[in-house]
């Protein structure tokens, strides 16, 4: 069919043909299991279907079975009941982990939607060369997190880096940005709030772009100061927008492993590591597959209980 | 009332008006002062990447501020040439068929009204939550098996694992933009479902499929914890897990290094820039945002 008949049923569904009722979905139809419609839809998504199975629900359930076995890459090994969940909860590394996660996707949710938000707010008027910015702003997420990873550790890692050496000539002393513990917990957030800011611009520049801005005038005129628009109306008016952010970033942020691993390794003294650079490194590194798989299956049982109670309220935000 | 609430003030009317009080123009050059200062401090590290690139190595015959002998090294003499081939190769694919196949599943979580597909995209948003590290391990194991592990097959096939669902999901997205009654139009005309979505629905969503098609693109160009896991020769290696073999224990050359750094990110820059206008991140969250 070209366009043109695209256009054509067009004008005569507007003439009123299609009210006659002929333009119906097909579903309206009496229910029928294996109608033309169903079969089509059915072979529409079966592809998708046998992936998702094949490379993301079986290895999940896998991974289940796994946690409670003693095996290695190999080899499947016994059944050890819940030996790898008491191996991994006594551990004080587990722990301190899952602390680090906690901080790390805390800073890096909040702190990128909140410098995302105030660029998206910039952005949004007229400014000069407004467009420029817009794309060199998004280039911290763009580019691979190999390579921004590559170039953090060139400008923090050692005393003879650029910026260890700014700190010193501002007689901020010798400052070890990867070496000390809290200066690298604070350094890799920094660096995932870098990451990650461009992609809350856009989600955030997008929702504001939908705000009419009529309303901003009339407020303006009713003598609103800038504190108090933003306030009272930009941040309800964008509400949804950014609790839908929110939980794209807590998920992209828990779930992150190169902006860790490539930066500081999870160290020093293991003050960087997240839950899941500790699950790699517990398997590829230290080859204890059953403590490293029982972290992996921890995370995704809390995370599949949090994205459905998520998945709800949104759903339920949606039909109010 | 102003001009600007009628409907038809184009831009350029508002932004006259915009300068016509001092106290706006002022505003407006101090919201640039801050952009360019904010810009200029983030994008230092991108900027290091590419100055390092072109600084001649230390002992160099090269006198002049800039050189290119790095790329030149870079090529001669280091298998960066066969990465770039494999990361291309292996990210092409994996574009491909993640459109192919989240092309057609997202028309039907788009327009299927029954219980399983409410279900569906359930399941596809708590897959998407997850760690692909839990996901990884089994797969290594059940690839070994199958001879997959060091092999750009194995890592293509993971690689479309992990963008299915969002892929799907950013489909249905812009699906859901297009009015239902240009289908049901075509049905009436004897267009059959399939037909409909093919001829009516994919052939108005070029900006969708470009949005899709980036986010599996960035994904794969960029993946690290994928292809640490599963290629283990050199001659197997993609750009980011090459460029580690640069790094020695004192004596990293980082004119080397970034210049393998500049080759691994121009593609996606270039990507980015051409097509960034079909790109919204409105696709990833507009699925959960409803219809």
């Amino acid at each position: 069919m070209s366009t043109d008949s695209v256009a054509q049923s067009l004008r005569r569904a507007r003439s009123g043909v299609g009210v006659a009722g002929a333009g119906r979905p097909p579903d309206a139809r009496p229910k029928r299991v294996l109608s033309p419609r169903n079969v089509t839809m059915l072979a529409l998504v079966l592809p998708s279907i046998l992936l998702v199975l094949l490379l993301n629900a079986y290895p999940v359930l896998y991974a289940g079975v796994q946690s409670v076995r003693d095996g290695d890459l190999i080899s499947a090994g016994d059944f050890v009941g819940l030996a790898n969940y008491a191996t991994v909860l006594s551990d004080p590394v587990f722990w301190q982990a899952a602390r680090f996660t906690l901080v790390f996707t805390l800073v890096g949710v909040f702190g990128s939607w909140a410098m995302g938000m105030g660029l998206a707010l910039l952005l949004r008027r007229r400014i000069p060369a407004g467009g420029v910015f817009k794309v060199l702003l998004l280039l911290p997420w763009v580019v691979p997190v190999v390579v921004s990873a590559t170039s953090w550790n060139w400008l923090v890692a050692t005393p003879q880096s650029p910026l260890p050496i700014l700190a010193e000539a501002l007689g901020f002393g010798r400052v070890l940005f990867l070496a000390n513990p809290l200066l690298a917990q604070i350094t890799v957030c920094v660096f995932k709030v870098w990451i990650s800011f461009p992609f809350m611009m856009m989600m955030m520049g997008a929702a504001l772009a939908a705000v009419d801005n009529n309303v901003y005038e009339a407020a303006r005129v009713d003598g609103a100061s800038g504190a108090q628009l933003l306030r009272t109306m930009t941040l309800p008016l964008t509400a949804k927008s950014t609790f839908i952010s929110w939980i794209l970033m807590t998920i992209f942020c828990v779930n992150d492993f190169p902006t860790v691993f490539l930066l500081t390794g999870g160290g020093p003294v293991n003050a960087t590591q997240t839950l899941v650079v500790q699950a790699y490194r517990t398997v590829f590194l230290d080859f204890e597959t059953g403590p490293g798989v029982a972290i992996a299956f921890l995370m995704t049982v809390v995370l599949v209980v949090i994205s459905v109670v998520l998945y709800r309220s949104v759903k339920k935000v949606d039909i109010e | 009332m102003s001009a600007a609430t009628l409907p038809r003030t184009s831009p350029r009317a508002a932004s006259r008006r915009a300068t016509a009080t001092e106290a706006e123009l002022r505003g407006r050059w101090w919201r640039f002062t801050v952009l360019l200062v904010v810009t200029a401090i983030t994008i230092v590290p991108i900027v290091a990447v590419v100055y390092l690139s072109l600084q001649p190595a230390l002992g160099s015959a090269v006198t002049a501020p800039f050189t290119l002998e790095n790329f030149g090294n870079v090529f001669a003499g280091t298998n960066v040439l066969l990465w770039l081939q494999n990361s291309l190769v292996v990210t092409m694919i994996t574009v491909v068929i993640a459109v192919a196949v989240a092309a057609p599943a997202g028309y039907v979580l788009s327009r299927g009204r029954s219980k399983l597909v409410a279900g569906y995209s359930l399941l596809l948003f708590v897959i998407q939550s997850l760690p692909i590290v839990t996901a990884v391990i089994p797969l290594f194991i059940l690839f070994a098996r199958l001879n997959l592990v060091d092999s750009l097959t194995g890592v293509t096939i993971v690689y479309v694992g992990s963008t299915m669902s969002v892929a799907i999901w950013m489909m249905a997205a812009y699906y859901d933009s297009i009015p239902i009654s240009l289908e049901e139009a075509g049905w009436m005309d004897g267009v059959s479902v399939f037909g409909g979505f093919v001829r009516i629905v994919l052939r108005n969503s070029l900006p969708g499929v470009l949005s899709t098609a980036i986010f599996a693109f960035l994904l794969s160009w960029n993946d690290y914890l994928i292809a640490t896991v599963f290629l283990r020769s050199d001659y197997n290696y993609t750009l980011p897990i090459g460029v580690q073999t640069f790094f020695q224990q004192n004596s990293t050359n980082w004119g080397l290094v970034m210049a393998v750094a500049v080759v691994m990110m121009l593609p996606p820059i270039i990507v980015f820039g051409v097509l960034n206008k079909y790109f919204s991140v409105g696709g990833i969250g507009g699925s959960l945002a409803g219809k």
